[in-house]
């Protein structure tokens, strides 16, 4: 990632307001090492100071604090090759930068994969956030680890912290439009290099600043006020959160089967369930994940014959092309132009587009002032006298959005058009305007679904699976114990950057090189309808096979069977269906959310639930006796029980049954 | 009344539609209303393929979309009307299509526009044919994605 950052240097080197632009970019870069290097000697101070205690807490110092704030900030900025969204903001991989800062990367990535799950089905579209994911990422995971608690206890505090940032997020997105004004004013004086600085250092000071300081301040005062509370708590409340961690990451899971869980795809989401549960949870979700690669094919192959595009709008789609323009009105560059792009110049605006399209995010514009920044090469080559280059960049700062990645065909189009113009085509505002307007929401339709809605969310199940999966053996699964392990995030990170990176290269290029007929190449070939179905195979069984591990529901009361005192969850149910009530809550919130129940909603509804039913209403509050017999008790009084299992009724002379405190 | 959304998008389909509207509402057909899209063959051509498999896709101008959405009004199939500005709804209301609530999903800033709340910006004229679309009876609502809680135009237009 330093790497990456430091890279924006030579990039950038072509005015002053650049240089500043790479300046922030090289700090962001040693901020990068720093917390590299940190670890390494947190790492150490944490080994010498022995194995770790049950419940071993961490004192956040100032500078470590200071990392976590930066780290905030980096997955909001624009500086980690635009892919902060889809890296450092989610959990799972904040979960293990913390580790790394805090010392114990493991911990932390176990403790980010649980935080993430609820968030699996997150997607912001067209400046609309339903939650801060990165807030309850970096934060939780630093109470969480600081406070030595469960990550399952994390799941509930960390999701607050979630809604909690969405204030920094539209305090922003108001905010940013006055810049966009800023760049106007820079635009009527044909100040190229002006409206480029606009769009990153007045948004990104102020981003900087309202991430910085809140998040500081959590850091280090965070994990005591949490230990307060939950002290303060009654013991019966605590496991309430711990049966919550079990039961809020159905509505992740659910959140995203609205998208995937359809038509004939539906049973590979058994199947991944019913493999793990079936297994023990002894498999790894990379197995799960390549056997649904496998059944991808044989579903594309087998399954799904009939021609991926509707017949209908193939056929109008076919008439209406034959009835239009000739194929050469796609903006080809021709030998005969005077004034050509190089290559270098297409390279130079997708790097500024991939770094800074949401750098000055807004409300007025949205990606506006980002598009008018990513055409500044562009504009420098084609145009040379004030006037023509103050009507470019006044055309380029209108309302603009789109996906930023397989929306790219549109830049590229437009590169095209301009380029065409430059040379003296009769292209004039009105139909480079309507090719962005018009082009921008479909692109963003395709793109949200492909990136947002497919790509990321598998990756992610796949990596939090990885992170957290550790086979446990046991037909209840257990965070509790379990290891967690950093590889998820650092699969999840490199495998989403290479795949996110060569769907918005591939499209600006594309859309330069072949314009509209592209766009209509890819979109009758149907290539991105068998993508999506064969992601939805996978997706479905990675998915099933997530539930399966992360959602937890565990009767706790007891039954008495021909004299004997059984547990209804592990004598009854389990040896019929293991997991049959955890399978049965996800397929439950799923047709909840169908029926349009709002999420936040459930989210209460089920946080409330979950406590109201630790409640010991069979038996006594809680013991801190080690007694087998006691404990035995207390896991049974309630009417559901947290995170372990009863284990069976201990037997006079046999053995304590397996009672890890959660 | 089949129409499960008639909706003003800058941006007609795109992610908050496909992803978010269309899933929500189990719509089955896209009923696009817009002159100047509906002249431009390549547009036109996007729109169609653009939306999920299996979802139909029309695009038509005013007068012709009126008569379809007629059509449509009385059938039981679950339809998604989109269009770009106020002005083509007020068309269709006047060519007698029942339209309960229309939903305010994305209208972009630019001169002489003022913020409603949002992303949501009107012009004058807009303004106006909001107004006027509530006198005859059509309720306006700014609702961006389905799980928002709509907010009545009427408590952020202060002088109607």
């Amino acid at each position: 990632m330093s790497r990456l950052a430091g890279g924006i240097g030579p990039r950038l080197e072509r005015s002053h307001m650049y240089r500043k632009s790479a300046a922030v970019g090289a700090a962001v870069a040693l901020a990068m090492l720093l917390a590299a290097a940190m670890p390494a000697t947190v790492l150490g101070a944490s080994a010498i100071s022995g194995a770790p205690a049950p419940v071993h807490t961490i004192t956040v110092s100032v500078w470590q604090a200071a990392l976590i704030a930066i780290g905030y900030y980096l997955a909001n900025s624009p500086f980690l090759f635009g892919l902060a969204f889809f890296t450092l903001y989610r959990p799972l991989v904040a979960g293990f930068l913390v580790g790394l800062i805090l010392g114990d990367p493991a911990q932390g990535t176990l403790i980010g994969a649980a935080i993430n799950v609820p968030y699996l089905g997150f997607i912001s579209a067209g400046g609309n956030l339903p939650a801060d994911a990165s807030l309850a990422g970096w934060i939780g995971t630093t109470v969480a680890l600081a406070s030595g608690l469960d990550p399952t206890k994390a799941v509930a505090i960390a999701f607050g912290l979630g809604l909690l940032g969405t204030i920094i997020f539209y305090g922003r997105m108001a905010v940013d439009s006055v810049f966009a004004h800023w760049a106007d004013a820079r635009a009527e004086k044909a100040d190229i290099a002006g409206v480029a600085f606009m769009n990153v250092v007045p948004g990104q000071a102020f981003l900087f600043v309202v991430s910085f300081v809140p998040v500081f301040w959590l850091a280090l005062n965070g994990p005591t006020a949490v230990q307060d509370a939950l002290n303060a708590l009654p013991v019966w409340t605590v496991n309430g959160l711990v049966i919550a961690g079990g039961v809020l990451p159905a509505i992740g899971i659910a959140l995203n089967m609205r998208f995937i869980f359809r038509g004939s795809a539906i049973p590979y989401f058994f199947i991944g369930y019913i493999l793990m549960t079936a297994t023990h949870n002894s498999i790894s979700l990379v197995v799960v994940a390549a056997l649904g690669l496998a059944l991808a094919y044989l579903h594309l192959s087998f399954v799904r014959r009939d021609a991926p595009v509707p017949a209908e709008a193939a056929a109008e789609a076919a008439a209406a092309q034959a009835a239009s323009a000739p194929p050469g009105t796609a903006p080809i560059a021709s030998p005969s132009l005077g004034i050509r792009l190089t290559r270098g110049d297409l390279v130079k605006s997708w790097a500024l587009w991939t770094f800074f399209a949401h750098a000055n995010y807004n409300y007025e514009r949205l990606q506006g002032t980002g598009f008018a920044h990513a055409m500044t090469p562009i504009i420098r080559r084609l145009y040379t006298t004030e006037d023509e280059i103050r009507a470019a960049l006044k055309r380029h700062l209108v309302f603009f959005n789109t996906e930023p990645n397989f929306g790219n065909v549109v830049h590229g189009t437009v590169i095209a058009m301009e380029e065409q113009r430059a040379n003296g085509a009769a292209i004039d505002d009105d139909a480079i305007n309507s090719v962005k307007s018009g082009l921008m929401g479909p692109m963003a339709g395709i793109g949200d679904t492909l990136s947002q809605s497919t790509i990321t969310p598998i990756l992610l199940a796949l990596g939090i699976g990885i992170a957290g999966g550790k086979a446990t053996g046991t037909a209840v699964p257990t965070l509790s114990g379990a290891t967690g392990n950093p590889l998820g995030a650092i699969i999840y990170v490199a495998l989403v950057s290479v795949v996110i990176v060569a769907i918005g290269y591939t499209a600006w290029m594309q859309g330069y090189s072949r314009g509209r007929a592209f766009v209509t190449d890819v979109l009758r070939s149907g290539a991105i309808d068998r993508v999506l179905i064969g992601a939805g195979v996978m997706g479905n069984m990675v998915l099933g096979a997530l539930a399966a591990s992360f959602v937890v529901v565990n009767l706790a009361p007891t039954v008495t069977i021909a004299g004997a005192q059984m547990n209804l969850q592990a004598a009854v149910l389990d040896p019929l269906f293991p997991g049959a009530l955890a399978l049965g809550l996800v397929i439950m919130t799923w047709w909840l959310l169908r029926r349009r129940v709002n999420p936040l909603a459930l989210l209460i509804v089920y946080l409330v639930v979950s406590i109201v039913a630790a409640y010991p209403f069979f038996g006594p509050d809680h013991t801190t006796s080690s007694d087998p017999a006691a404990q035995y008790q207390v896991c049974t009084s309630s009417l559901l029980h947290p995170y372990y299992a009863c284990g069976a009724p201990p037997a006079p002379q046999a053995p304590p049954a397996p009672s890890a405190q959660p | 009344m089949s129409f499960r959304l008639v909706r003003i998008d800058d941006r007609l389909i795109h992610g908050q539609v496909v992803a978010g509207w269309l899933r929500a509402l189990g719509a089955k057909r896209i009923v696009i209303v817009d002159d100047a899209t509906a002249r431009d063959e390549f547009l036109r051509e996007v729109l169609m393929l653009a939306a999920p498999q299996g979802v139909p896709v029309e695009v038509h101008g005013v007068a012709e979309g009126a008569a379809r959405c007629l059509e449509l009004a009385s059938s039981p199939e679950p339809v998604i009307v989109l269009a770009r500005s106020p002005r083509t709804i007020l068309g269709l209301r006047q060519a007698g299509v029942p339209i309960e609530v229309v939903d305010l999903g994305g209208m972009g800033a630019g001169p002489g526009r003022r913020r409603l709340h949002k992303t949501i910006s009107v012009s004058p004229e807009e303004l106006g044919e909001l107004r006027e679309l509530e006198k005859m009876g059509t309720r306006v609502e700014i609702q961006i994605v389905a799980d928002d809680r709509p907010i009545p135009f009427r408590s952020l237009d202060s002088n109607p």
